[in-house]
Formats: C-alpha cells, sequence, structure tokens
C-alpha cells in the first residue's frame, strides 16, 4: 500500500508565560491510502491538535507532515489552501458553515472557488450528495434553522464535494444523538469503502470498531496501535470488536 | 480594581487609545475654537460698532444738497436721537501715492474725511477716538495688512505731502466687502484738499428706537430728500463685518461637527470591537450574577477617562490656534468687551464634547442588556441578526467570483454595520466635493454674475451729476469707434416715481439698458425685453412684496404704467436695492451711468483700462477680474486652503476609520475567516472578499455622498454664499477633480487601509478560533 499521510515525530507546544508546555510529543502516525483510522483517547490528550496539525491547519513546532510524499511545510500557504481545499475534507465536532449562506451555498462554496463557470454541474453533485446523506430538502435552508445531525451531514457533503484523497473529522458525532451518530457513520464507512481514506477522532467505542485501526493517545503521544481486520459490512455493532477495544482501553487506564 | 482594569486594557490596546483620544481631542478643540471664535468675532464686532457709533441709516448721495430741509427732517421725525452730513472726498487711487506705489490697481473707492463730531467716529487700533493734526494722514487698516503702508512713511495725496501717523478701524468700512474705504485727515487738510476730488455726502442718522428703522427708511423715501447713491443700514453694516471671518467660522463649525460624528464612530467601533473579543468573559460576569450597570460602568469607565484626557488636551491646543485664528478679528474689529469670558466658553465647548461622548458611550453600552449569558458562553461571539436575501445565491451569480459574491452577501446581510462604514464614506465625500465646488464656484469668472454684476472684461462708472448724459456719450462714441472693444453696453439708472396701491408715493432706481447684454444670474424669471417688463433685485422684490408675473406702477413720461416684473436677481451693489428695464423715457433724471465691454483680445484689458482712465478722467474704469481679485480675493484664498484641508482631512478619517473598522469586522468575523481557510481559502481570498467589501460600500458611499453634496452641499454653500448677497445659486463644477480625482483618490486611500486591516486576518489560525 501506498503511505498517504505521514506524521514524522511531529512535537507541538505553547509557551504559556516563560513556561512551555508540550501537547503533541514526537508523535508519528502513517495512513495509507482508502484507509480507515480512528483515535482514541482522554480530553486533552492532544487528539484534535494532531489533526490540525495533518491537516495543516496549524503550524507545527518539530517533525514533518508528508502529503503524498510532499513535506506541508515546505508549501507556501497558497499551496497548502489547494491541498486542503482539493485533497482533503474535514469535519468538525461543531458544525463550521458560515452563517449567511444557505445550505447547499455552504456546501458548493469550496468547489465554486475554483470552478465557477461549471456552477451547473456542481450544484448537481452537490444535490446528488445531499440526497445520498438524507438532507435533500433543505438546499435553501438557512444554516440556523435545521438540526445538529442535518448540519453535520452538510459538512460532510461540502467535505467530499472534491473527491478527497482523506477525510478528516474530529469528533464528528460527539454533539448527536446515537441514532443520528449511527447515520453519519453509515455515511463515513460508504465513502471509506468508496476508496476515501478516513481519520476519524472520536470516544465512541461504537464508532471506532468501524475502523481497521485503532490509535490510544495519552498525553500527547500514541501509546498503543489496534490493528483490526478490515470492517466489510461498515457496521459499528460488531460484539466482539467492542470487547476488545474497551478491554485495550481499560488496560491503559480510560 | 476597575482603574486595573482599565489601565491593563488600555496599555493593551495602545493604539487605538491613542487614535481615540486623538480624534476627540480634536474634536473638543474645534468645538471649543468655534465658541470662542463665535464669542470673541460677535463681541469685537459689538463693541467695535459701539464705541464707533456706527450709524443706524445711512444715505449716500452725489450732486447737490439742501442742508436745511435734510435737519428740518431730522428735527421733526421723533426717532432721529442724532442727525449729521459728512463729507467724503474721493480722490482717483493714481493720486494717492506711497512712496513709490500708488492705489491706481485698486477698486475701492478712495475717500478722505475729517472726524467726524457726534457719531460714526473713526478709531485707532487701541479703540479710541482719532484727534488729527495737519499733515497727519490715518490710513485703513487693511492698507496695512496688504503691507502697502506704515507708520511713519510719507504719503503724496494729489501733490500734497502727509505723514502716516497710524491706521484706523471704521466700522463701516472696514471689509474688503465694502465698496470704498476712507482716510481720515485733519480738516485744514481737508480744506487744502477739497478741490482735488469730488465730493460725496454720507447722510448719517441715529435713531432712538432701533427696531423702527424699516419705518424710517420709509419716512426717509417718501420725504423726498436727497437719495443719489446708495442707502446703508446698521444691520448691512453688521453682515459685511462679519462675513469674512463668519465664513471661517461657519467651515471650523461645520468640520468640528463632522469630526464628532468621526469621534463617535471611532468609539462605536473600538467600542464594539472591545465588546465582541470580550463577549464570552460579559456573558460569564452576566452568568455569575454581576448587574448590567456594573459591567457598564467598567467600560464607561474607560471612555470617561479617555474622553477627559480629549477634551482637556482639546482645549489646551484651542489655545494654540486662537491666537492665529483671533488675529484677524483683533486686527480689523480689536478687542471685544468680554473677551475675558472667552476662555469660559471654550471650557464649554470641550465640556460639550466630554458629555456627548459619554452619553453616547452609554448608548452603545445598552447592548450588554441584549447579550444572552447562555449564548455568549456557549459560542463566544455575537451572532449577528442576519438580514434574510433570498435570491442572491451563490449558485445563480455566476458573474462574480466566490470572493467577491461572499463579499457583496456579507455587506448585504449585515446591512446595519456596514452602514456606520458607508456614513464615514458619505461624510467623506462630501468633505471633499463640497469645498472644492464651493471654491470653483466663487473663484468662476461667473460668479461676479450672482453679485449683479454682469460678466465682462472692463468697467466704467460715470457718477457725476453735471452733465452725466453729455459725458456718458462721449465715452459710447469712442467705444462705438474702437476696433478692439468687440461688444459693449451702456446702463443708465434713472430714478423714477412709483405708485402704490395705498396711495402713498415711492421712488425707484431703474437701470435702463439692453439687459441682454452683459447678463447677470436671474434667480426666477429673465431678463426685461419688452418695454412693459422689469426686472426687480431681490431685496426690491422683498420689499415691493412682488414676484415674477405682478405688476409694479411707474410713472413714465408722466404717464402711469404698469410693467410686469419679467425676473428676479440678486445685487450687492448700490446697496441691494435695484431695477432692470428696457423703456426709455429721457426726461427723468440720470443718475449713474455704467458701461460694460468685452474686448476682443483679453491681453489689453490692462491697457485699454489706462487709456480710458486717462481719457475720462471723470469716470472710474475698472478691471473687472482684478475687481473679483480685490474683492473676494482674500475670501477665495481662505477657501482654497479649507478645500485642501478638507480633502487631507477626509482622507485621514477614512484611512483611521476604516482601519478601526477593518479591525471590528475581523474582531467579529474570526470565526467564520477560520472556517473558510479552514476549507481551503487562502489569505489573498480572504483579503479579496475584504476588498469586495470595501469596493462594494465604496461605490455606495461615493455615490450617495456626490448626490449629497449637490443637493443638500449646495444649499448649504448657498448658505454661506447668499451672506455675500447672492440669493440662489448652482455649483460650478469642475468634474475631472471633483467627479473623477477625488473619487479616486479616496478609493485608493481606503482600499491601501482595508488591505492594510485585513492583513490582521492572515495572523488568525484556525485552531485558535475552533474548538476541536
Ligand atoms: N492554542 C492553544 N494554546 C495553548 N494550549 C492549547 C491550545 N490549543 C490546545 N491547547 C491545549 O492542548 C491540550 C490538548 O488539546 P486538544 O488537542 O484540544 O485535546 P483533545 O484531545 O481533547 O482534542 C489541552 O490541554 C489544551 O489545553
Ligand atoms: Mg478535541
Amino acid at each position: 500500500m501506498k503511505k498517504l499521510l505521514i506524521g514524522d515525530q511531529i512535537v507541538k507546544s505553547f509557551s504559556e508565560g516563560n513556561e512551555k508546555r508540550t501537547i503533541l510529543d514526537h508523535v508519528s502516525i502513517e495512513i495509507d491510502q482508502g484507509e480507515f483510522v480512528t483515535i482514541m483517547g482522554p480530553s486533552g490528550s492532544g487528539k484534535s491538535t494532531l489533526l490540525f496539525a495533518l491537516s495543516g491547519m496549524d503550524e507545527i513546532t518539530g517533525g514533518r507532515v508528508l502529503m503524498n510524499g510532499r513535506d506541508i511545510s515546505e508549501l507556501r500557504e497558497k499551496e497548502l489552501s489547494d491541498l486542503r481545499r482539493r485533497k482533503m475534507g474535514i469535519v468538525f465536532q461543531q458544525p463550521t458553515m458560515l452563517h449567511n449562506l444557505n445550505m447547499l451555498d455552504n456546501i458548493i462554496l469550496p468547489s465554486v472557488k475554483d470552478n465557477r463557470k461549471n456552477v451547473a454541474s456542481i450544484t448537481q453533485k452537490a444535490e446528488a450528495l445531499m440526497e445520498r446523506v438524507g438532507i435533500a430538502g433543505l438546499k435553501d435552508r438557512d444554516i440556523s434553522k435545521v438540526s445538529g445531525g442535518q448540519l453535520q451531514r452538510a459538512g460532510i457533503c461540502r467535505a467530499l464535494m472534491n473527491n478527497p484523497d482523506i477525510l478528516f473529522a474530529d469528533e464528528p458525532t460527539g454533539a448527536l444523538n446515537s441514532t443520528s451518530a449511527q447515520g453519519i457513520m453509515n455515511i463515513f464507512s460508504e465513502i471509506n469503502q468508496e476508496g476515501i481514506a478516513i481519520l476519524l477522532v472520536t470516544h465512541d467505542v461504537k464508532v471506532a470498531a468501524r475502523a481497521e485501526r485503532i490509535l490510544l493517545m495519552l498525553d500527547g503521544k500514541i501509546v498503543r496501535e489496534l490493528k483490526l481486520s478490515k470492517n466489510k459490512e461498515g457496521r459499528g455493532d460488531d460484539g466482539k470488536r467492542i470487547e476488545m477495544i474497551t478491554e485495550q482501553l481499560r488496560e491503559i487506564g480510560i | 480594581m476597575y482603574s486595573r482594569m482599565i489601565r491593563n486594557d488600555m496599555s493593551k490596546s495602545r493604539l487605538i487609545t491613542l487614535a481615540t483620544t486623538l480624534f476627540i481631542a480634536a474634536a473638543a478643540m474645534l468645538v471649543s475654537l468655534a465658541a470662542v471664535l463665535v464669542i470673541h468675532l460677535s463681541g469685537a464686532i459689538d463693541t467695535l460698532m459701539k464705541r464707533s457709533e456706527t450709524p443706524h441709516f445711512m444715505q449716500m448721495h452725489r450732486g447737490d444738497i439742501d442742508l436745511a430741509r435734510l435737519e428740518e427732517f431730522a428735527e421733526q421725525h421723533d426717532n432721529v436721537q442724532e442727525f449729521q452730513v459728512l463729507k467724503f472726498l474721493n480722490i482717483d487711487g493714481s493720486q494717492i501715492r506711497f512712496g513709490n506705489h500708488s492705489l491706481v490697481n485698486h477698486v475701492q473707492d478712495n475717500g478722505f474725511s475729517v472726524q467726524s463730531e457726534k457719531f460714526d467716529y473713526l478709531l485707532d487700533l487701541n479703540g479710541n477716538i482719532i484727534q488729527v493734526n495737519d499733515g497727519e494722514l490715518y490710513v485703513p487698516i487693511s492698507y496695512w495688512k496688504d503691507g502697502i503702508t506704515k507708520v511713519g512713511d510719507e504719503a503724496v495725496i494729489s501733490g500734497k505731502l502727509f505723514t502716516v501717523a497710524g491706521f484706523l478701524r471704521d466700522s463701516q468700512m472696514n471689509s474688503s466687502l465694502a465698496s470704498s474705504k476712507r482716510f481720515l485727515i485733519s480738516p485744514n487738510d481737508f480744506e487744502d484738499l477739497q478741490n482735488r476730488g469730488s465730493i460725496e455726502y454720507l447722510i448719517e442718522f441715529r435713531l432712538v428706537d432701533f427696531s423702527q428703522l424699516k419705518e424710517f427708511e420709509t419716512a426717509y423715501a417718501l420725504a423726498d430728500l436727497e437719495t443719489n447713491g446708495p442707502t446703508l443700514t446698521y444691520p448691512l453694516f453688521k453682515t459685511i463685518n462679519a462675513i469674512s471671518d463668519g465664513m471661517m467660522i461657519g467651515v471650523i463649525i461645520l468640520v468640528s461637527l463632522l469630526v464628532v460624528a468621526i469621534a463617535f464612530m471611532c468609539i462605536r467601533f473600538t467600542l464594539l470591537t472591545k465588546i465582541e473579543e470580550d463577549y464570552r468573559e460579559i456573558g460569564v460576569m452576566k452568568a455569575i450574577g454581576l448587574r448590567v450597570s456594573d459591567i457598564k460602568r467598567m467600560y464607561l469607565g474607560k471612555y470617561a477617562f479617555i474622553a477627559a484626557m480629549g477634551s482637556i488636551l482639546g482645549f489646551l491646543l484651542s489655545f494654540l490656534f486662537q491666537g492665529v485664528l483671533l488675529a484677524n478679528i483683533r486686527l480689523y474689529m480689536g478687542e471685544s468687551e468680554n473677551a475675558s469670558l472667552g476662555w469660559l466658553f471654550g471650557v464649554l465647548g470641550s465640556l460639550f464634547v466630554f458629555t456627548a461622548i459619554l452619553v453616547y458611550v452609554n448608548g452603545v453600552l445598552k447592548r450588554f442588556h441584549k447579550i444572552s449569558a447562555a449564548e455568549a458562553i456557549r459560542f463566544g461571539m455575537s451572532q449577528d441578526k442576519t438580514q434574510r436575501t433570498k435570491g442572491f445565491r451563490l449558485r445563480d451569480k455566476k458573474l462574480l467570483t466566490a470572493n467577491i459574491y461572499l463579499g457583496i452577501k456579507d455587506v448585504l446581510t449585515r446591512k446595519r454595520l456596514y452602514g456606520t462604514m458607508l456614513a464615514v464614506l458619505v461624510i467623506s465625500t462630501f468633505m471633499m466635493i463640497v469645498p472644492q465646488n464651493l471654491y470653483n464656484t466663487i473663484s468662476s469668472d461667473d460668479f461676479i454674475k450672482y453679485m449683479g454684476i454682469g460678466k465682462s472684461d472692463l468697467r466704467i462708472d460715470v457718477q457725476q451729476t453735471e452733465n452725466i448724459v453729455g459725458k456718458s456719450s462721449e465715452i459710447r462714441n469712442m467705444m462705438q469707434n474702437d476696433n478692439t472693444i468687440s461688444k459693449y453696453a451702456m446702463f443708465t439708472t434713472k430714478t423714477f416715481k412709483m405708485r402704490l396701491k395705498d396711495g402713498t408715493e415711492e421712488t425707484i432706481k431703474i437701470e435702463i439698458g439692453d439687459h441682454s447684454q452683459f447678463p447677470v444670474e436671474y434667480s426666477e424669471g429673465r431678463a426685461p425685453i419688452a418695454e412693459d417688463e422689469i426686472a426687480l433685485s431681490v431685496l426690491n422684490a422683498e420689499e415691493l412684496a412682488r414676484k415674477v408675473g405682478d405688476t409694479v406702477p411707474v410713472v413714465i413720461h408722466g404717464m402711469e404704467q404698469d410693467l410686469t416684473v419679467s425676473g428676479i436677481y440678486s445685487d450687492i451693489t448700490n446697496g441691494g436695492k435695484t431695477a432692470k428695464a428696457v423703456f426709455d423715457d429721457n426726461t427723468a433724471e440720470s443718475m449713474w451711468v455704467v458701461f460694460a465691454a468685452k474686448l476682443a483680445d483679453p491681453i489689453l484689458i490692462e491697457s485699454k483700462v489706462s487709456e480710458y482712465a486717462s481719457k475720462f478722467s471723470y469716470a472710474k474704469v475698472s478691471n473687472i477680474n482684478q475687481y473679483i481679485l480685490q474683492t473676494f480675493g482674500s475670501t477665495m484664498n481662505s477657501v482654497g486652503k479649507a478645500t485642501y484641508s478638507a480633502i487631507a482631512v477626509a482622507l485621514i478619517l477614512s484611512v483611521v476609520i476604516t482601519l478601526l473598522f477593518m479591525k471590528m469586522l475581523i474582531a467579529k468575523d474570526r470565526y467564520s475567516i477560520s472556517v473558510l481557510k479552514a476549507i481551503g481559502f487562502t489569505n489573498s481570498d480572504i483579503q479579496t472578499q475584504y476588498i469586495s467589501r470595501s469596493v462594494f460600500i465604496l461605490v455606495i458611499g461615493i455615490f450617495v455622498g456626490t448626490i449629497l453634496a449637490n443637493t443638500l452641499g449646495e444649499m448649504i454653500a448657498g448658505g454661506l454664499i447668499s451672506s455675500f448677497g447672492a440669493s440662489t445659486f448652482q455649483f460650478t463644477i469642475n468634474p475631472i477633480t471633483a467627479y473623477l480625482f477625488s473619487p479616486l483618490l479616496l478609493i485608493s486611500f481606503v482600499l491601501i487601509a482595508t488591505v492594510v486591516g485585513a492583513l490582521g486576518a492572515g495572523r488568525l489560525t484556525i485552531s485558535g478560533n475552533i474548538k476541536g
């Protein structure tokens, strides 16, 4: 398998007054094309920070991040933005939509930026995606007038618009009830089966169980790695997997 | 605790605190200055006119005078307190020499007088009544100001030697806008000079009851007394004294109002930015039970401190400029009696600014009530009430790039927020355009047409009574045969009787001639063309209560005839009460004649003026351009300076406000900016969005500002110009500077400020604003 994304000895530290706090302490991570990886760990262990670092949204203090073999710290701001827009999709825990655009306009925004002329086909694609995640009727809805779950689905649509190589998701189901969460996760499993790599942070064992690899983080370090078989059905209620993961978590005291 | 918070806060945002303080200081300074200047000017004029005992009513008169009859009138009229007739000895400018310099090129009528005995005194620079010795000459203060002579110089008047003993203030004729200037000499010297010029009489009255001035004017007019010359009254003297400095004060007041408005906006932006940044803290304070009034007090305390510093600084600064601005008033009018109160009004001005700011800040802080603790803590920023703009959808606007679309969309959904910025741009545009249009208007060749003077190259006044008809036909013949003169016209002013509805008779001076030549501006209607038409000056039309289309009964050839009013024009010449018509009546008495001429080649003006002046020594020959320059020159100059300052101020204000606005916007938008960056928009994309917003409001602002400048601005400028006597006028506009260069300047300055201001967006980190 070709390596899609490599994090090599990543260090991220903040200075607070005279003190320096290290949030990521020499973290190394590799993700293959089309792989589904989840990260678990207690609050404050540095999961989000790692995601920000890998997606080039935050500068790192030390180490390297290679996307398709290129060191992203060597990219200019413009190239990095292009890379993020074209090759990466990002879904946050809280939906991140622009307040003054409606649902559909929010979704097509990054694609339209590159390709103003093909709005028609872009819109078609967005409508198809919205249909697929079950929010087809909300095209012209104000974003303040839809539920959190619906917004999260719109966020996934936006992330998928440019056919990314990898999708980063930071606790995408954290703010949702279990039915919505399951709906969202089914979508993730589906897109993964279509060949898009996923790096997903979660607290939910059921969510984590859909992945083929689980990384456990503690105090800025990856302390353990769990390799599972490819989850063919893409379902989260496989009792055996869940039990195994819970066991591992207990072992390291989470 | 509060004072420590204030100090912390101010040291964190030093630049903004400094800018706000300076704006407040500028506002306080200007308001203080305006207050001080108004007090000094009005006080100084009052003092001057009180000490001089300026006449309440004055009739100028040339020709024979029946003193006994005038005295009888004065005695019989109860309201007359004092009466006197002064002699004003008109001497040609070429006969007045200071060293090598003569007054030949000065348009003003220069005359010599002795000190009056009863009232209308000429004062020295200490405000005392001058006592003149033989051989001494006192010179109008304006000639000192223009550097024409100084104390101790020798002066030769019609061959007689004088020493300049000092300068005088003349409550009637001080201003450059007054067409005559009085020199003071001793009675003996006056005897000597009497035959070397022409005598004009100043028939002057002071009244017991000043409020009955109007009735007195009518009584004088009806008494059939000497009237061969303009009639002037106390209010007019006061106005003329006030105009030049009054204009300056007017501009200062206008600018200070704008600066106060801008200071408010500056505070609004910084305050809103601060609230935005502190949103979560404010929510928390509310959540833990602090009262809104407690929270408000912390912010109010900070602004009270800034406003106090600014106001005090402004008040002190006003002292710095007072001297310069008061110099002219002091020179012409002397010290005001209540000058000691000046500083008090300065304090009041600054205090006013201070109070206004606190009230305003308090108003802005009202929005604390609206902050919901829950929302603040959850979102950490205010959720702007966005207006829905249906139909302006990204997928429909194919012509706009995504960035430009986002920029415009943002303006459309947050109209209130951008409204403030729009107001700044409208004000700036207004401030840039109105003064330059005003300047263009009064410096245009056509401007004198609003003053009752037709546009020509050359003007000849014949004002002598003896054989005026013969003398003027001499001039006409010469002009007729002069082939360097491409066009000329002769206007003869004659007196006519006019019978009013109540049966009383009044006299009216009518200027007879072809008024389609060298026309003046008509505020309504047009010039008289038919024999039975008459045009009235604004003052005359008001007094006679006539509108265009009404009739005026005038006695022509001994027969009463109804003349139809064809038009109304403004006029400041000859006391402002004039009329124009085309009929002729050889039986009516000619009072004066005016020639206007246009030369084939304007280069010849100088030589033509001297040619006609030497040939017709009894006539006054003037170069119209010189007339304009000397009458309005100083006003033009100061308006010109005001224009450049206004443009500079407008640009500086726009830049500072744009920077503050951008800072506020970015504080507000940090979340959206982070989202955009997260989904792959670059810093330059975001900058493009901010520029689109700026361009969008700039275009609207400049458009609205320009329209306002041409409507409201024209009205305001009209008010200023009407102080010259012109009742209606239209801007003379230089479209290239007003509608091309000025907007371009504004656009480029604001765009640079936008780009610099939007740099802050690049420094925002995504992770700092989107919580994982
Ligand atoms: N901008 C920042 N400045 C200082 N410390 C930060 C910043 N962002 C995150 N941290 C700290 O880094 C640690 C890890 O945060 P994060 O990656 O968000 O944890 P989580 O694993 O819960 O997502 C936390 O202790 C947090 O306080
Ligand atoms: Mg997190």
